[in-house]
């Protein structure tokens, strides 16, 4: 409850108000988006006026709106309409195409309040009866702009709009003055929203790019069905109805045409002009080569340094050797002169040698003695290293006749049973070298059938196949031998037995020695015919003798055997694990070793199989 | 027209649509109305959802849970730190981003927290479209208030990537607010809400100013060390003491049994918001032992009272904070999935005993429902997008009064223009006054503060004379308008006489 005023108050503002602080708010809930819209519309109102408000503004618009009287209005015949503007008609020639439908509307309202022939009847106006009065003209105005369709129709007939394109010469001089305003204003008949602007001379290639390619794919929206000739609505039948839309279909597919040619004139002449695209060229242009010459200039660059790599490279190359031969050079230089430094020394001994011998006529009087002494000189000079022979004529210069001639004695003693040593060292040489080709003679000839290293090492092996023990031991060696040998000789039981005595009293480096010799001769032969089928023998005999390097003890032996019993032949993996059960071997060894078994024992069996087939004989 | 509402919380993910000017919540193709935000990567696929969230027991390495607690932090923040302590799903530092490796079974792929995101927004898209038959793009994502520019921003990219026309992002209680309501039909006037949020993980209370449907945050207080899981945590604790009672085994070190013992627990604990008693129920927990125990509500509540007690005292802080009594708020709205908790709901309207509780929507649905609200307000406008700018608003600096008598002659002000109302603002008040005067006094106060103590200061009266002299009491009509500035411009009209009166107040400068 307000209370009484009380006499002499009156109304007065008596303290300012704080001003208003600024919070942060949470952005959700409608009132917040009201506030929002309000606070960008910058309209000041409490939140329940909001919706009057939004009228009232709405409103205002109206009163804002201002009408030019179309000064001959009056004096339009309403038979003449399509060539009126109905704009101007109206009162909207300043906004044309940019009027709004609700202005349109607004307008119309105003003109009918104003014009309407009741009101200027009322007015005391005299009107011309019928559809002859210039308000017909405002309802056709109205009708035409108001349908969408219509307005589009009359838009794009627009008779205030300029279709001018400026020429290439206009263009060149003044591109962005001359350019800019003529595609603002073709700007109006395109379909899509965002128009690029022309820009101006710094704008982006991007900008530019966009704005031609937009100008080169224009939609337009522009028809002319306004300026159709004839009107469907009067047609009296069907046919005639049709032949009047295929006209009009004919007449604006022309016009449009020409529209597009016009729009696509002045884009091309736009694009000549611009000097903006000349410049984007020359950019490009220079860019290339640019890049052209870095290029060049690089791989120039690259084969100049590799050139100047092999340069250096060769150059160096050169020294080093130029170095190495100037070393070589003076190595041999110095050793040629060490040499011939030595060999004047060596000169120079002999010859105080000589002289002190001479001086000494020879430690002898006798003639005969003096020669022989002379020679044995000789020799020493001839044998003797420089370091003795300085040591001796030290000996010499320094001693008596007497003792020097002991000392000479002793040298030539000394040299002679040096001579002696190397002469007796050749002689046994030779010897021995006599003694071995004997010996191989011997051993070749043995059992006077010609034993030569193959039939030998068949015989050894042989032997060793076919153990002591074995039925009819020596007929099945010589059998073997027969069979397998290359020499072609028949053998019998009594010539393998006295062989093998004889080999056997041989003693083992011999045995050796044959064994390598058979391997080096064999090896000789395996090189000269490596593809030869007979080899194929020798060399699995070599593999065996290899093997036999190592040979199998019986203890392995049992344990291979019994290992094959246990792993059948389909057993995976089988060598693997037969290799596990005998610990010694490898499973390299052991294949090997079963290979072997597997030949002596088919072997065995032919043999054996002969022999009988014999003694059936 | 229909708009989409998108909440994704640090352990479950909700969707509501809004249409035909309703906002309602959508169940997943698996008839959860929640969806928990887990994502589980398996060898060719990614799985969003209850699916993944119980294959986490034997794809834990895989599966990640709790994204939002890194996503957007950079790898030195103590949350992003924490989390990656805690998360069971290794998680690097590639090139100054926190990333988890993923192991897919041949090769080990990094995946951001976006893209973990994006997948949980892709299943809330799916849900949502489904449910509308259309493929409606345009959301509203809500965010927690802590939210920084670069959380809201990664938050954000994460809704886009998955095909989200993000609309805005709002904060989580504005939109609890937004989902009763409050203040949208009538929205003059100044009220306080409380909105009262325990989450899977997280607990926040924040206090709203509410001033002509706009609102505002007060005050707001976040405790990450209390959650439904603690709650969770607690009862499987309990559940594994009865465990080993019976069983004489220790499952505590075993974690795969005790995560088959947090699903579990979370069951019961979720049917004990609703009934007296619950059955946990184990299939081979640990070494072959069924596991079967039954837990009654008072049991739980008696486990959890120190939690309880945890939770409440969050709100007794913020309201001393602001210095406010439990009177000052009108309406506490509950969100967050364990606000459900009945002894929780018991102990908050202990606390506010006069004050409407608002728990008609089920908590966890209210944040989805109130941004799908906003994203049906959002819908067909052509701007929706803000500026920090946009956010700030004049507000009236302090109450406009005007002084009045009671009926026991003592001198009272009435409130004609709260303070914190939006600028510019105009209010209607009708005024009366004893039809026996022929004149009347309109004294107006502005209430200042001054050293904590607020003191009325005059700034105008307005004096109507020649009043017509009746019966009943005369009407004046008081219309206030503040226009952005703060200048006060006050026209009292005498309803039937039409005598009116007008002063403007300037500004201090």
């Amino acid at each position: 409850m307000l209370k009484e005023a009380l006499d002499g108050q009156i109304t007065v503002v008596c303290n300012p108000v704080a001003g208003s602080v600024q919070f942060q708010v949470e952005p959700v809930g409608r009132w917040f988006e009201a506030y929002l819209k309000r606070r960008t519309r910058n309209v000041s109102a409490s939140f329940q006026e909001l919706e009057d408000e939004k009228e009232l503004s709405e409103e205002s618009e109206d009163e804002e709106l201002q009408l030019e009287e179309f000064p001959m209005l009056k004096t339009l015949d309403p038979k003449d309409w399509k060539n009126q503007d109905h704009y101007a008609v109206l009162g909207l020639a300043h906004l044309r195409y940019k009027a709004t439908q609700k202005q349109i509307k607004a307008a119309h309202k105003a003109m009918v309040l104003k014009h309407h022939p009741d009101k200027r009847k009322a007015a005391g106006e005299q009107i011309v009866e019928g559809d002859n009065d210039y308000f017909t003209c405002i309802t056709k105005a109205c009708e035409i702009l108001s349908d969408p369709v219509k307005r589009r129709a009359f838009d794009s007939v627009d008779p205030t709009f300029d279709n001018a394109v400026p020429s290439k010469s206009e263009g060149k001089e003044n591109f962005f003055d001359v350019f800019a305003p003529v595609f603002e204003r073709n700007s109006r008949w395109t379909s899509k929203k965002h128009v690029p602007k022309l820009g101006n001379m710094s704008s982006s290639f991007e900008d530019v790019d966009a704005f031609y390619s937009f100008w080169y794919n224009f939609d337009s929206w522009r028809e002319f069905s306004y300026l159709d000739e004839e009107e469907k609505e009067k047609a009296e039948c069907r046919d005639e109805r049709r032949w009047i839309e295929k006209q009009n279909r004919a007449a604006r597919a022309q016009r449009k045409k020409e529209e597009m040619n016009r729009i696509r004139t002045l884009v091309d002449t736009a694009y000549s002009c611009d000097p903006r695209i000349k410049k984007f060229k020359d950019d490009e242009k220079a860019r290339k080569e640019a890049e052209k010459k870095a290029k060049a200039d690089a791989k120039r660059k690259e084969h100049e340094e590799r050139e100047r790599i092999k340069q250096a490279e060769l150059e160096a190359e050169r020294l080093r050797k130029e170095k190495e031969e100037e070393e070589a050079k003076q190595a041999a230089l110095q050793a040629r002169k060490e040499k011939e430094v030595q060999k004047k020394a060596i000169k120079k001994e002999r010859q105080k040698l000589r002289t002190i011998c001479k001086n000494w006529s020879y430690f002898s009087e006798n003639e005969s003695e003096s020669v022989k002494m002379m020679e044995e000189v000789e020799k020493l000079c001839d044998r003797l290293e420089l370091t003795s022979l300085q040591t001796l004529n030290e000996v010499l210069a320094s001693s008596t006749k007497e003792e020097s001639k002991a000392a000479v004695e002793k040298q030539i003693q000394e040299v002679n049973a040096q001579l002696q040593k190397e002469k007796e060292e050749a002689e046994a040489k030779a010897r021995q070298l006599s003694k071995s080709s004997e010996q191989m003679n011997a051993g070749a000839g043995i059992g006077g059938k010609g034993w030569n290293e193959d039939d030998l090492q068949l015989l050894i092996k042989a032997v060793n196949l076919f153990p002591a023990g074995t039925n009819a031991r020596w007929e099945v060696i010589a059998n073997y031998m027969n069979l397998h040998s290359t020499s072609g000789i028949k053998r019998n039981a009594k010539d393998v037995i006295n062989k093998a005595k004889n080999l056997q009293k041989l003693d083992p480096h011999q045995k050796d020695e044959i064994n390598k010799k058979a391997f080096e001769k064999f090896k000789k032969e395996h090189n000269a015919v490596p593809q030869n089928v007979d080899n194929a023998v020798p060399s699995e005999r070599f593999d065996a003798a290899s093997a036999d390097a190592a040979p199998w003890t019986t203890e392995e032996q049992k344990l291979l055997e019994q290992a094959l019993k246990t792993f059948p032949v389909n057993t995976p993996e089988r060598w693997e694990k037969i290799a596990e059960a005998v610990p010694s071997r490898s499973k390299k060894d052991c294949m090997k070793r079963y290979k072997e078994l597997v030949e002596m024992v088919k072997a065995k069996k032919a043999a054996q199989e002969q022999v009988t087939a014999k003694s059936k004989k | 027209m229909a708009a989409i509402g998108v909440h994704l919380g640090y352990t479950c993910a909700c969707v509501a649509v809004f249409k035909d000017g309703r906002a309602d919540v959508v169940a997943n193709d698996s008839g959860d109305r929640v969806t928990p935000a887990v994502v589980a990567f398996r060898e060719k696929e990614k799985i969003v959802g209850l699916t993944a969230k119980q294959g986490r027991i034997r794809n834990a390495t895989n599966t990640v849970v709790k994204v939002k607690q890194i996503l957007g932090r950079s790898c030195n923040d103590p949350h992003a730190q924490k989390h990656t302590a805690e998360s069971k799903c290794p998680v690097v530092n590639a090139d100054e981003m926190a990333k988890y490796e993923i192991d897919t079974g041949d090769d080990i792929k990094l995946v951001s927290p976006e893209e973990v995101a994006k997948l949980i927004f892709n299943k809330m898209k799916e849900t949502a479209q489904s449910a509308l038959g259309s493929d409606v793009n345009d959301a509203v994502i809500t965010v927690p208030f802590e939210f920084g520019v670069e959380q809201k921003n990664a938050l954000r990219h994460a809704a886009e990537a998955a095909g989200f026309n993000v609309l805005r992002l709002i904060h989580e209680p504005s939109a609890a607010l937004l989902a009763y309501g409050i203040a949208q039909d009538t929205p003059s006037g100044k009220s306080h809400a409380l909105v009262y949020k325990l989450g899977g993980t997280s607990l926040s209370v924040t206090l709203i100013e509410v001033n002509s449907g706009i609102y505002r945050v007060l005050a707001t207080q976040t405790d990450d060390s209390i959650g439904g899981e603690c709650f969770t945590e607690a009862l499987a604790q309990h559940l594994a003491s009865e465990f080993q009672r019976s069983f004489k085994h220790d499952i505590r070190g075993n974690p795969r049994a005790m995560m088959k013992l947090m699903n579990s627990a979370e069951t019961a604990k979720h049917s004990l918001s609703t009934l007296g008693s619950s059955n946990c129920f184990v299939d081979s927990l640990y070494d072959g032992m069924d596991f079967d125990c039954n837990v009654s509500r008072a049991r739980f509540e008696l486990l959890c009272s120190s939690l309880f007690n945890k939770s409440i005292q969050p709100v007794v802080s913020l309201l001393e904070q602001v210095g406010f009594s439990m009177g000052d708020i009108s309406k506490v709205v509950l969100c967050g999935g364990s606000a459900r908790i009945p002894k929780l709901q018991q102990m908050i309207r202990d606390l506010f005993p006069d004050v409407e509780l608002l728990n008609s929507i089920p908590p966890d649905e209210v944040i989805p429902v109130g941004a799908a609200i906003e994203a049906g307000i959002l819908l067909g406008k052509d701007s929706s997008t803000l500026d920090d700018e946009t956010l700030t608003v004049e507000c009236c600096a302090s109450d406009i009064t005007v002084k009045e008598v009671n009926d026991s002659g003592a001198d009272i002000y009435t409130v004609l223009l709260p303070s914190g109302t939006p600028l510019p603002a105009r209010r209607h008040h009708t005024l009366h006054c004893p039809g026996t005067g022929s004149s009347v006094c309109l004294e107006l106060y502005q209430s200042v503060q001054n050293n904590c103590a607020t003191e009325a200061k005059k700034v105008a009266q307005i004096i109507l004379k020649d009043l017509v002299k009746k019966e009943e009491n005369h009407d004046i009509l008081a219309v206030l308008t503040m226009k952005r500035d703060g200048s006060l411009h006050v026209t009292c009209t005498e309803a039937t006489t039409g005598k009116s009166e007008a002063v403007t107040i300037e500004v201090a400068s």
